[in-house]
């Protein structure tokens, strides 16, 4: 049963349905949107298409060979693949246990008005506008086992008697990739943080401060309840940068030493590229790109559903 | 409603941009096909005004190369060359701009570059040069081409895609000669495992601050290594010619001799993690006493890494000192056509030009490659290429058959080694696994079409470019 509007709607003659477009602004909203969706279309659609172009074949780049299902049972046996999610798990997880607390304390610590804040917070963003592989470069040298200034600077603390292999050895590489990234992100999620204090009142602290509470109450009874709806954005964002990072592993260990490192992004790139004087297996690399989507996806969906109680804190 | 009219027209006016921008592209496609199309039919009516574009992947002869192009220009008005160096992603790019329709005429092209000739000729990118170097006597005279004709690598049975001019040495061993010397050794000895020794002797008298060897995080294996393995009369790449199918299984003692230089000490800290150039500058300044590469190195550590103390070039250990196999090197320097090219007699003319007695003489006498003919090697002033001299070709040095170009599924054989010399697997465990792996590659290949079963029956490992190729698809 049409309602009463639909029925006027019907009546309206083609330029009278014109001119309540326009009145309505819809206009202004299509030409306005168009823009966007030509770049959505050209950069994310049809790349994500291609790549299904290329599931069931062996492709080098320049010619491919049909191989039906074969990519697919491939990765279902590929154990460099599955450890490397291992390792994508792995360090997603520590780099995240470590960055967003790091983050807020020093977004807190910063944001007091005290004389030289302005500084310091400039000097934590700067790793964010620093490219990746440029600081990467950088740190190799850091790390280096031989004339590395780590190693000299903990050689003459009498902190090691002995060079540490740092990039190198299975036992620290890991650690290593991680505290690279840590450097490289944290400035980036205390710009947030200090974004979502910004809307805290200063009322409320200064009632908590005649109320007699200190700087740790404070913290925990207000800043971080009352940040929790910017605290579940930024979790998501860091979650899906740190499973989808691999720059700068690509430069400090290129996956090594014996695939410790290697990460499923690092690991596709590597395919789809080819590294080491291989060919390109870019088929292949298409297949396990999906696979790896799709479990950021699902981890993605799972923090989202566990993350949905931290709407209703305020 | 006035309002409303205006922010459709300002929306208007930001969309337009991007529309105009897709617009513009294909109107600036089109506008260069009709440019190309037209510089093609005057260069079929007339044979002239053709501008042959040549993309080049070498930076380190820019200056002679622009040099030389700006010669030809002046002194030819027929045709023209458009030089333009591209050393990043350089195999992506070709098939990019060959997909897209704005690849250039002729392209630069070595054994180094890792491109499948199989692969280019089958999909059509690359032109055979049969026809035109058999009406060409002096470029036949100069580069010896029939003589150089490489069979996967150069050539598929009858047809010749590129000819190189000159060729990287197989590699060598680079040398500190005072450190060498103050452990007590005044050459490099002729086995492996003395040269084992040498290291941890060099190692010892360094305490701490001086190593024997040492590598980098870029094909490590690759850079010597290998070249003792084939010297030894192991499997080139892992292939047995003769059989027509991988066989990693002579490599194991090489392994496990060489896996003790790290269980020695020998190496420097931490090299096996820095780039190519890292380690170059460390050896450079005296950090470790042996080195390995090719002929590219007379230049690096002459210019780009001088050092500062006297240094040698040694031929590479073997297993047993006696040289039983061929020791690969990497022809370099050749010219091939695409098949995209609107005037091929025009890039004929180019690559003919490229590869003439008076160009290629400059060329080598400046130190940028060695020469591959001897009719070359006669014609230079070998006292004009600087420490190059010391990277001649030896009499073993030979080029390999390309093995069939396989997808193998996981780490290379090279990564695979290099993973037993660090001590992460065992030998055995190494060679099953590469054994599985790249026949089973292999056999795919040849059921899905992409590469063919080579099998050279009169192979013989001290002469590998002198056999029967045959190739079988089954």
């Amino acid at each position: 049963m049409q309602t009463k509007a639909a029925r006027m709607a019907s009546k309206l003659s083609f330029k009278e349905k014109l001119s309540r477009a326009n009145s309505r602004g819809d206009f202004a909203t299509f030409f306005m949107l168009i823009p966007a969706v030509i770049m959505l279309l050209v950069v994310s659609v049809y790349p994500f298409l291609w790549v299904f172009k290329y599931v069931c074949y062996d492709y080098n780049g320049i010619t491919a060979y049909y191989t039906g299902f074969h990519n697919f049972e491939r990765a279902l046996s590929d154990t460099k693949f599955w450890m490397s999610v291992v390792h994508t798990f792995e360090y997603a997880a520590l780099k995240i246990i470590f960055i967003i607390p790091l983050s807020l304390v020093m977004a807190v610590a910063v944001r007091q008005k005290i004389k030289g804040s302005e500084l310091f917070r400039g000097i934590y963003f700067m790793p964010t506008i620093i490219s990746a592989a440029v600081s990467s470069m950088v740190f190799g040298f850091i790390f280096a086992s031989y004339n590395g200034i780590l190693n000299a600077i903990l050689r003459a603390c009498g902190i090691i008697s002995a060079n540490i292999n740092w990039l190198g050895d299975k036992n620290t590489a890991m650690w290593t990739v991680i505290t690279v990234a840590i450097w490289g992100g944290f400035g980036n999620y205390l710009v947030y943080f200090m974004s979502g204090m910004s809307s805290i009142s200063d009322d409320v602290y200064e009632s908590a401060k005649i109320d007699g509470a200190n700087g740790i109450q404070t913290f925990f009874r207000i800043t971080i309840p009352m940040l929790s709806p910017m605290l579940k954005v930024i979790l998501m964002l860091a979650i899906t940068t740190a499973f989808k990072d691999y720059e700068s592993i690509l430069v400090l260990t290129q996956g090594g030493p014996f695939n410790r490192t290697q990460v499923m992004f690092l690991y596709i790139y590597q395919l789809v590229f080819g590294a080491s004087g291989t060919s390109p297996q870019i088929g292949y690399g298409t297949v396990l790109s999906l696979i790896a989507s799709l479990i950021v996806g699902i981890v993605t969906a799972i923090y989202l559903f566990v993350s949905r109680k931290l709407d209703d804190v305020m | 409603m006035k309002k409303n009219y205006l922010c459709a027209l300002l929306a208007a006016l930001v969309a337009l941009p991007a529309m105009s921008a897709c617009g513009s592209s294909s109107a600036s496609s089109s506008s260069a096909e009709t440019s190309a199309s037209s510089s093609s039919s005057k260069a079929e009516s007339s044979a002239g005004n053709y501008t042959v574009k040549v993309w080049s992947n070498n930076r380190h002869d820019e200056k002679y190369m622009t040099e030389k192009v700006n010669e030809f220009n002046s002194n030819n008005s027929d045709v023209q060359i458009e030089y333009t160096i591209m050393t990043d992603d350089w195999a992506n790019s070709i098939q990019l701009a060959y997909q897209a329709g704005t690849a250039p005429d002729v392209i630069t092209i070595s054994a180094s570059d890792n491109m499948a000739l199989n692969d280019y000729v089958n999909s059509g990118m690359f032109q055979s040069l049969s026809d035109y170097i058999k009406n060409d006597a002096d470029f036949q005279k100069v580069t010896e081409c029939y003589v150089h004709v490489y069979e996967g690598l150069n050539s598929i049975g009858n047809d010749i895609y590129w000819v190189p001019n000159g060729v990287r040495s197989g590699t060598r061993i680079e040398y500190n000669k005072g450190l060498v010397e103050a452990a007590g050794y005044d050459k490099i000895p002729s086995t492996l495992s003395e040269l084992v020794k040498l290291c941890k002797d060099v190692t010892a008298k360094g305490n701490g601050s001086t190593y024997g060897v040492g590598f980098t995080s870029s094909s490590p294996f690759s850079r010597w290594l290998e070249g003792v393995g084939e010297m030894s009369g192991y499997t080139h790449g892992g292939y047995d010619y003769k059989a027509g199918k991988f066989d990693f299984s002579s490599w194991k003692p090489l392994l496990e001799t060489a896996s003790q230089l790290f269980k020695d000490g020998s190496v420097l800290p931490g090299s096996e993690t820095q780039g190519v150039d890292n380690s170059r500058a460390l050896f450079a300044q005296g950090s470790f006493a042996v080195w390995g590469n090719a002929s590219q190195e007379a230049r690096v550590f002459t210019e780009q890494f001088p050092c500062n103390f006297d240094w040698g070039v040694a031929e590479l250990p073997t297993m047993t000192g006696e040289v039983k196999g061929a020791l690969n090197c990497t022809p370099n320097f050749g010219f091939t056509m695409l098949t995209s090219s609107k005037n091929k007699d025009a890039s004929w003319k180019v690559i003919s030009y490229f590869s003439s007695e008076d160009f290629l003489k400059g060329y080598f006498e400046g130190g940028y490659s060695a020469p591959l003919s001897k009719y070359m090697e006669g014609k230079i002033d070998s006292s004009k290429v600087g420490r190059l001299a010391d990277f001649a070709l030896k009499d073993y040095e030979d080029v390999y058959p390309m093995p069939p170009a396989v997808t193998v599924e996981g780490d290379n054989y090279g990564t695979v080694f290099w993973n037993v010399i660090l001590g992460n697997i065992s030998a055995d465990d190494a060679i099953n696994d590469l054994n599985t792996r790249y026949n089973a590659a292999l056999e795919s290949g040849i059921s899905n079409g992409s590469c063919k079963r080579l099998v050279i029956e009169d192979f013989d490992p001290l002469h590998p470019s002198a056999g029967t190729c045959e190739y079988l698809s089954k």
